[in-house]
């Protein structure tokens, strides 16, 4: 965690950038004003100052204040974490389980057609860019069918409470969601696929079968048990990176929440809310490991007894 | 498990087919603007994106305006008048002014504006502010003193804020810190409760004590400004009825949006330009000392066609100009003499690099400097934050390759773009500028000082330094306008931005929905985000139906996707029948 925090604060300033020409180009602002700006930034000390203090304020679990809106950056980040969390969550949970059945179905009838077409579909979803996938189908579903609405997270404007409020905002989070879930639906089929495969050939199974079992009895209670553990570390994973990949898709959907402010904070750039964010989405990561590596001890005695 | 994924797959197309909420409340006339910036701030002091300028240009006001075109014009105060020396104004307030939550509106506001600004330094007004003093005489009459000459007055374009709200916010840090989320303005429309409430989308409503309304009744009662993170997206928003106007449309999207029947497409010209710079030796760094030639920088001034680069990056919807705009008001711009123009023209670049002596000895397809060394290798950076800069470096490679120039592309963010520039470590980039309204902003980027600050020509002339510090002080219009043009002409003719382009801002609006738009500067400016945004008070429900209705459903490809759906279905139900047999 030190490591990132070091990081994260020596990547963003490799490049040699002012952050405040940007916010000064074509303004008319007297000199003076810009250099007391920069010194109540703290840019005006030398490099090595910058770190003592962001390392000690970070201790303190101050993340600073943000050169663009002037709030304090733990503050924005808090505020767009539920449209995060809400995209992610349920783009997810699509991917997990349509993800799963998918690779379940196309591993155990493998070399079929429908295996063919389960890989092959979800070998192109894997492959396409989030927002050109994002584009496509809103352009199928608000433009040609005007079923969606366009972006944001609820109707501009709209003063709808309760029930109301919810199914508005449901109609939005469709769109993002489902494509945020397509996106990562086809790593879920291959992976569960291949480890349902290497499962199938364990002797276990024969044995099963052996007894009489029925086909379903055996997948259900034999092989699957086995071959999802791998797809339950792919998943406490993917909701780490999750929270920092919704980037592209969050753009297209105008969807308020950490991957815009990201893509925001980097044109400025807006040092100490890319700090800020990088930390959470760091922390994420290695809360999310430790939650598989947990779990997977759980569901896996053979861990356990390590 | 199938049973569950089918239930998720039928909740979820039931609240996708459920019928999109809408903001058109049965009584409320609603305008929907879409732009694709956000809102850092809604603070005025500080606050620099276009988006925010929007919000307050309706939400406050400032003792004077501009009118459509651009002449200062009266807003809270309704006359004035000067001292013999011109450095002494009377404004006298417009009778009963009220802010939007019911309080006077008085002198004092604009008292406590005036001075706590340039103690505070406010960003956004000390350029204004730093050399007035104001006193309020009476409720109604302050008197404005300035210690310079100034030709900028009797304008007093800065907003006046409630001094109720704000004076209790303290010191710079409090007032800075201030999210300005109270709704009290004294403009047309203010802020609603909660209208900022995710960031996304800016809710104001008519404020009912605004001084215009007097005699009529507004034509818009909310305005929500939504924030597209995608241009595309805002433009599909727009034809599909979901807002019914928007700004920063990109070029490529003019002729289908012309197509449509609804719409109304709006090019408007407010001073923006987009210039090819190169670097006039003046910073730390040098360029390569070809450049340092003014030879050289006319015959690549030459070289370029601009009619291709504004059909190729703008559709046509650019105009080439000589030299960057002072002002979005077009009378600071000078003719340029024809015979001085850089009008495109190959033999005419390779010719003047012939006589000066520039040749390719060694036949390598580059020339070298008059002695036979040093190839003239240039670096053009481009900037990634910039949709069409890399397209203008590949056009630009092009046309500089025409006349034995060779251009290495290099990219980099505008802020590394822009400290770039203000060492010298260049020798040409793109880049643009948009103007204000006075002229000295501008013109003041490129004197001597500003080298290593706004002087990304890094060019200098004493004489455009001397007429800068006159027009500073001259209050005759016209003189002032002479001085500036010859500054501009010096400029030009110093071939340091070798292309400029006037570049539009494109709006469209949904012309079965309001109509009332006005232009600004008129005829020519857009209709919205323009300076003063003089639109949205005038604007009226289009004919008698209003709003707009969303939803060009197509129904014949519904009807395929569902045959489709239904086939696949069939066809898989009876493949899962057939390979379980097989299984057996």
């Amino acid at each position: 965690m030190l490591f990132v925090l070091c990081v994260n604060f020596f990547l963003f300033r490799i490049v040699d950038t002012d952050p405040l020409a940007n916010m000064f180009r074509g303004r008319n602002v007297p000199r003076e004003v810009i250099e007391n700006l920069r010194t109540s930034f703290g840019l005006d000390k030398p490099i090595g100052t910058q770190f003592v203090y962001y390392l000690r304020e970070t201790f303190s679990l101050n993340l600073g204040i943000s050169y663009r809106s002037r709030q304090p950056v733990w503050d924005e980040i808090v505020s767009r974490v539920p449209a995060t969390l809400a995209l992610v969550g349920s783009s997810a949970v699509f991917a997990g389980v349509f993800g799963t059945l998918g690779g379940i179905v196309a591993g155990w009838r493998r070399n079929t057609w429908k295996d063919h077409s389960i890989t092959s579909s979800s070998m192109i979803l894997y492959s396409v860019p989030e927002f050109w996938l994002g584009m496509l189908l809103l352009l199928v579903f608000s433009v040609v069918l005007g079923w969606t609405p366009i972006g944001g997270m609820v109707t501009a404007g709209s003063d709808a409470q309760g029930l109301a409020r919810l199914a508005d905002y449901l109609q939005h989070l469709f769109l993002p969601g489902l494509t945020l879930g397509l996106a990562y639906l086809g790593e879920y089929v291959l992976v569960t696929r291949s480890s349902l495969l290497e499962v199938m050939n364990e002797d276990y199974l024969t044995v099963a079968r052996a007894k009489g079992l029925r086909d379903a009895r055996v997948r259900q209670h034999h092989a699957l048990p086995n071959a999802l553990l791998p797809v339950v570390t792919l998943a406490a994973i993917n909701v780490g990176y999750v929270l920092s990949g919704a980037i592209a898709v969050e753009a297209v959907f105008s969807w308020p929440g950490l991957g815009e402010a990201t893509a925001n904070a980097v044109q400025g750039p807006d040092f100490p809310m890319l700090q800020g964010l990088f930390l959470v989405f760091s922390a994420s990561v290695i809360f999310f490991n430790l939650v598989a590596d947990v779990l997977y001890a759980y569901l896996d005695p053979r861990v356990e007894t390590l | 498990m199938r049973r569950i994924g089918l239930l998720i797959a039928v909740g979820l197309l039931a609240v996708a087919l459920a019928p999109v909420a809408s903001a058109q409340d049965d009584d409320k006339v609603v305008l929907r603007v879409g732009n694709e910036q956000d809102w850092e701030t809604l603070n005025p002091t500080w606050g620099y994106l276009v988006a925010e300028w929007e919000v307050w240009n309706q939400q406050y006001e400032g003792l004077t305006t501009l009118d459509e075109n651009l002449d200062t014009a009266p807003a809270l105060a309704e006359s004035w008048e000067g001292s013999d020396d011109g450095l002494t104004w009377t404004y006298t307030l417009r009778d009963d002014l009220m802010w939007s939550d019911g309080e006077p509106l008085t002198s004092e506001d604009v008292v406590w504006t005036i001075q706590t600004a340039t103690e505070q330094e406010w960003e956004n007004y000390v350029y204004f502010t730093q050399y007035l003093t104001a006193e309020a005489i009476d409720e109604k009459t302050v008197q404005i003193t300035s210690s310079i000459p100034s030709p900028q007055l009797p304008d007093m374009g800065f907003i006046i804020l409630p001094k109720h709200i704000w004076e209790p916010l303290g010191d710079a840090e409090g007032v800075g810190a201030y999210e300005a989320l109270d709704g009290v303005g004294s403009g047309p429309y203010v802020l609603a409760p909660d209208g900022f409430r995710d960031q996304q989308s800016v809710t104001m409503v008519a404020n009912p004590n605004w001084w215009g309304w007097e005699g009529r009744e507004p034509g818009v009662d909310e305005i929500v400004f939504r924030h597209f993170g995608n241009a595309d997206a805002m433009v599909a928003a727009l034809e599909a009825g979901e807002i019914d106007a928007a700004h920063s449309i990109p070029a490529s999207a003019v002729e289908g949006l012309e197509d449509h029947p609804d719409l109304e497409v709006v090019i408007g010209y407010q001073g923006t330009i987009e210039e090819i710079a190169v670097n006039g030796g003046l910073a730390e760094n040098q360029p390569h000392p070809a450049l340092l030639d003014i030879e050289v920088r006319k015959a690549m001034a030459y070289a370029i066609d601009s009619e291709a680069m504004i059909a190729d990056l703008w559709y046509g919807h650019a105009i080439e100009r000589d030299t960057f705009n002072p002002s979005a008001d077009a009378k600071w711009t000078p003719e340029i003499p024809e015979e001085s123009r850089f009008t495109y023209d190959l033999d005419r670049a390779n010719q003047i690099l012939d006589d000066a002596g520039y040749l390719d000895t060694d036949g390598d397809g580059v020339r070298e400097m008059p002695d036979g060394t040093n190839p003239i290798a240039i670096r053009h950076l481009v900037n990634t934050n910039d949709s069409l800069a890399g397209q203008v470096g590949e056009l630009f490679s092009g046309w500089m390759d025409a006349i034995g120039i060779d251009v290495e592309l290099v990219t980099m963010d505008s802020d590394q773009l822009g400290a770039a520039i203000a060492i010298g470590d260049y020798d040409t980039f793109y880049w643009g500028w948009t103007p204000g309204v006075d002229p000295d902003g501008m013109v003041s980027s490129f004197i001597t000082d500003e080298i290593g600050g706004w002087n990304d020509a890094n060019w200098a002339d004493p004489r455009f330094d001397e007429l800068y510090a006159q027009q500073i002080e001259e209050l005759d219009e016209d003189d002032r306008v002479e001085m500036i043009h010859e500054m501009m002409t010096l400029f030009h003719d110093a071939a340091v931005y070798i292309a400029v382009n006037e570049t539009p801002e494109i709006q469209a609006y949904r012309a079965d929905a309001f109509e009332g738009w006005t232009r600004q500067p008129a005829e020519t400016g857009p209709i919205m985000y323009n300076a003063s945004g003089p639109s949205y008070a005038l604007l009226a429900v289009a004919g008698e139906g209003g709003g707009s209705d969303s939803g060009s459903t197509n129904w014949a490809l519904i009807a395929g996707i569902g045959a489709a759906v239904v086939v696949a279905g069939v066809a898989v139900g009876l493949r899962q029948r057939r390979t379980a047999d097989e299984r057996e």
